[in-house]
């Protein structure tokens, strides 16, 4: 199967997925200046971001405001990588 | 030696001191050096999302909206706290969390939830679940000797009151 058709295989949940991923790179690497590029879905927001925990609420509150959505600290105990948190706002909004 | 009476009143007076102490010293210590224990306690009142009116907050808080203006008036100028009158009802202010509000708010949950899951770690599920019921046991005593000094609606609700109140308005039969 060529890029074209697995891409039209993707369904609704894909593309909402995929949107809020390039979203949170967007933010990620605007707050952090960070290339996009440099940001893949399997980085660990501990050990491969120099997040301190004030940088990370800076970008829980910049993504509450985005969604409209309130990112608890129960939910952020489970939050490991990029992916985990584009998971959590997909299952928030 | 002391008697089992002198050892829990020590203990209690001291935790409560010393929880006090610790979140001042962080607070000293890390980006919020600006901000008092009170008046972070009253960013916690007001919560990082939806505006709140100052009578509802001062109730939450136990002082008078009087006591709370002047903190709000500083907190305002510190840049923490936004003051704004009610769009529907010109008599009615409101008041919420500006981004750096919100900040301090949330890492000061932070500190607390960093304290309490290091208490907890050191014991034993078993023991956890003991020493939870034990410790929601002395808070629900110390919470009523409390409403006998002031029976108004006018009393802080804790978190776990609040939680209680909602399991009991929770119909359970059926």
């Amino acid at each position: 199967m060529d890029d074209a058709d697995s891409r039209s295989t993707l369904t609704d949940e894909d593309k909402r997925r995929e949107k809020v991923f390039d979203d949170v790179i967007k933010l990620i690497s605007e707050s952090m200046e960070i290339s996009p590029t440099e940001i893949t879905s399997d980085l660990n927001l501990n050990t491969d971001l120099p997040f301190d925990s004030l940088q990370l609420y800076e970008m829980v509150i910049t993504l509450e405001e985005a969604y409209d959505i309130r990112i608890s600290d129960e939910d952020l105990d489970n939050v490991r990588s990029i992916d985990d948190i584009v998971d959590l706002i997909v299952r928030l909004t | 030696m002391d008697s089992q009476e002198q050892i829990m009143s020590d203990s209690l007076v001291r935790i409560f001191e010393n929880v006090v102490l610790t979140e001042e010293k962080s607070l000293q210590a890390g980006y919020f050096s600006d901000l008092s224990i009170a008046e972070m306690h009253t960013l916690t009142a007001i919560g990082p999302y939806q505006s709140r009116t100052m009578t509802k907050t001062a109730e939450d808080l136990g002082i008078t909206t009087g006591t709370l203006t002047v903190a709000i008036d500083r907190l305002v100028k510190k840049g923490y706290v936004i003051r704004q009158r009610d769009t529907k009802d010109k008599r009615v202010v409101r008041i919420s969390l500006t981004r750096n509000g919100k900040l301090a708010c949330r890492m000061n949950s932070k500190f607390h939830r960093v304290l309490a899951k290091r208490i907890l770690e050191g014991y034993s599920e078993e023991d956890r679940e003991h020493l939870l019921k034990l410790v929601g046991e002395i808070d629900t005593y110390v919470e009523q000797q409390l409403r006998k000094y002031d029976n108004t609606s006018n009393i802080r609700k804790t978190a776990t009151e609040v939680a209680r109140t909602s399991k009991k308005e929770t119909p359970s039969n059926g």
